[in-house]
C-alpha cells in the first residue's frame, strides 16, 4: 500500500524512480561494466551469472568472466563480458 | 580509481581467498557493516578471491565464522609489507641504494663537451683549448669555475662576441656568438673595377690598379677595366701560368670609367581615349557607425549599371568623451562611358608625356648626350607606340674582389 502511493506521488511529482521508491539503477558501459546502484545484496555469484536482490524481483546479469570490481552497502560495479541484464518477478 | 588504489596501497591490503559454501552472504554481510572489498572473482564452486583492507580483515574473518566460510590470505600488498619484505631481503635494498648512488656519482661528471658556434673554425679551436685548459671528459662538474673558463675563452679569441658555458646533466655546452666583421671589401683588399653594364668607354681615369681598356673600346658587363692585379716584373712575355706569386702584386682598384651607354622607354597610347562622364543621376545610402561595427542604409539596389562611389565626410553624432558614433552618406554617380578619338597628333602629344615623365626615374649623376623620340602607329593602327632612345655618359665601373 505505501509502495503504490510511493509510486503514485513520484508519478505526479516527475520524481525519478530511484530515488522516491529505493529501487535499483543500473548504469551499463556497452558489455564491459554495469554499475547497480540501491542493489539489496547478492544472492548468487559466478564467472557467468550474477543475481541480486533489487528489491522488487532479482536482477540476473549473465555472461562470461564476470567480475565484482567493487561491493558497497548501495553499490555494486561488475565486469566481466556482459551479455544480458534481465528480471526476474 | 587511481586515489583509491593509492589509499588502499599506504594502508596495506591483502588479496585473500574465501571458502565456503554461503560465500555471497559473507559478502552482504561485509558489505553492511562497511567493509569494503573489491575484485572479487570466482575461482570455483566454493572459492573466491578477493581484496580487502588490512584493518578490516580481522573484522571480515569474525563474520566468516559466523557464515560458515573459512579465509586464507594469498598476498600481502601495500608498503608496510613491502618495507617488511624488505628488511629480510637486504641484498636486494644495498643492491638498489648502491645503483641510485652510482648513477649520482657517475652523473656529477662531465662527459660530453658541446661547442655551439655557427664558425666550425671556433667551434675546433674553442673545443682544443678547452681540452689544453685541462676542461675534458671526466671532469668532476661541481665547483667548476665557468666563468674562469669563460673569460680565458674571450680572452683567447678575440672574434667571439659572447659566450656562455652552461651544464646540462653531464653534458657541457659552450654557446659562443661570433662577432660581426666590418663589410668584406676594406680599403685594403684587392679588387678589380669591372663593368656593370654595356657600353663604349668614353674616358678611363685609373687611381689605383691598371687600365685594360683604352677609349672606343665596346665593353660587356662584367669585362674587368681596371684591374688590381699589378704584374712588377718587366718581363712579361712569360706566360700566366708560369709567374710566381710574388711577381703580382694586388691593389685595391679605384678610378673613373665613364661610358656611352643607351636605354630604350616605349609606351603605348590608344588612338579612342574612353572618358567618364557623369550623368547627373544620383542615389544616396547612408552608414551608421557605432563604435567598430558599421550599419548601412539603402532603399532599394543601386539602379545603374555604370557607376562611381563616394563617401562624405563622416559627421559625430556625439561627443567624443560619450561614444563613438559617427554618420556618413555615401553617394553612388552614374557615370557613362564616352569614346572620344583623339587623333594622332594628340596621342602621340600624349605618348611624348607619359615618355617625359619616365625620363625622371633615370639615374641622377648621368649625363643625356642625345634624346631621340619615334612615333609609330602599332599594326592594326588602334595605338600610337612611342619610343624614347637615349645616349648617356655615365659611370659603369663596379668593385669586385679578387680572390
Amino acid at each position: 500500500m505505501a509502495g503504490e502511493i510511493k509510486k503514485r506521488i513520484s508519478d505526479a511529482l516527475d520524481l525519478p524512480g530511484d530515488i522516491v521508491l529505493n529501487l535499483p539503477r543500473i548504469v551499463i558501459t556497452a558489455g564491459i561494466s554495469a554499475l547497480i546502484e540501491n542493489h539489496r545484496g547478492i544472492v548468487e555469484y559466478t564467472s557467468d551469472i550474477v543475481r541480486l536482490n533489487a528489491g522488487e524481483g532479482t536482477l540476473i546479469i549473465k555472461g562470461e568472466g564476470l567480475l565484482i570490481k567493487s561491493l558497497l552497502a548501495d553499490e555494486v560495479i561488475i565486469e566481466g563480458r556482459i551479455k544480458s541484464i534481465e528480471f526476474e518477478y | 580509481m587511481l586515489i583509491i588504489k593509492l589509499w588502499n596501497y599506504f594502508r596495506g591490503y591483502a588479496i585473500i581467498k574465501i571458502t565456503g559454501e554461503n560465500a555471497e552472504r559473507l559478502l552482504n554481510q561485509a558489505a553492511l557493516k562497511g567493509i569494503y572489498l573489491w575484485d572479487i572473482k570466482r575461482i570455483d564452486d566454493k572459492t573466491l578471491t578477493a581484496g580487502v583492507d588490512a584493518r578490516c580483515f580481522f573484522k571480515l574473518s569474525r563474520l566468516a565464522r559466523k557464515t560458515g566460510c573459512h579465509l586464507s590470505i594469498l598476498r600481502r600488498k601495500g608498503i608496510f609489507f613491502m618495507i617488511n619484505m624488505l628488511r629480510r631481503r637486504r641484498a636486494l635494498v644495498a643492491g638498489a641504494l648502491l645503483f641510485i648512488a652510482s648513477i649520482y656519482f657517475l652523473s656529477s661528471f662531465i662527459w660530453s663537451i658541446d661547442v655551439v658556434s655557427q664558425d666550425p673554425e671556433i667551434k675546433k679551436a674553442v673545443e682544443d683549448d678547452l681540452r689544453r685548459w685541462g676542461l675534458k671528459e671526466g671532469t668532476f662538474k661541481y665547483g667548476l669555475d665557468k666563468k674562469q673558463y669563460m673569460d680565458k675563452i674571450l680572452q683567447q679569441h678575440k672574434e667571439i662576441a659572447w659566450g656562455e658555458i652552461k651544464i646540462k646533466g653531464s653534458k657541457l655546452v659552450v654557446e659562443l656568438v661570433k662577432k660581426k666583421l666590418p663589410p668584406e671589401l676594406e680599403e685594403n683588399s684587392p679588387c678589380d673595377i669591372i663593368a656593370s653594364k654595356d657600353g663604349i668607354i668614353e674616358e678611363i681615369i685609373p687611381f689605383k690598379g691598371e687600365a685594360l681598356v683604352k677609349p672606343g673600346d665596346t665593353v660587356c658587363a662584367g669585362d674587368v677595366l681596371i684591374t688590381g692585379r699589378i704584374v712588377t716584373k718587366s718581363d712579361q712575355k712569360s706566360e700566366l701560368g708560369q709567374q710566381d706569386a710574388s711577381d703580382v702584386l694586388l691593389v685595391h682598384a679605384r678610378g673613373i670609367v665613364k661610358a656611352k651607354t643607351w636605354y630604350q622607354k616605349a609606351v603605348s597610347v590608344p588612338l579612342v581615349m574612353e572618358e567618364k562622364l557623369p550623368t547627373g543621376r544620383v542615389k544616396k545610402a547612408y552608414r551608421l557607425q557605432l563604435g567598430k561595427s558599421t550599419w548601412s542604409f539603402q532603399l532599394g539596389s543601386v539602379p545603374f549599371a555604370l557607376y562611381e562611389t563616394e563617401t562624405s565626410a563622416q559627421a559625430r553624432l556625439l561627443p567624443e568623451s560619450i561614444g563613438d558614433v559617427r554618420f556618413s552618406v555615401i553617394y553612388y554617380r552614374e557615370v557613362q562611358l564616352k569614346k572620344k578619338f583623339i587623333g594622332v597628333d594628340k596621342a602621340a602629344q600624349e605618348a611624348e608625356k607619359q615618355l617625359l615623365e619616365q625620363l625622371k626615374s633615370l639615374p641622377e649623376d648621368i649625363k643625356i648626350t642625345r634624346k631621340k623620340m619615334d612615333f609609330a602607329l602599332d599594326s592594326d593602327e588602334k595605338n600610337v607606340i612611342g619610343t624614347l632612345t637615349l645616349e648617356v655618359i655615365e659611370d659603369i665601373g663596379k668593385e669586385q674582389m679578387i680572390y
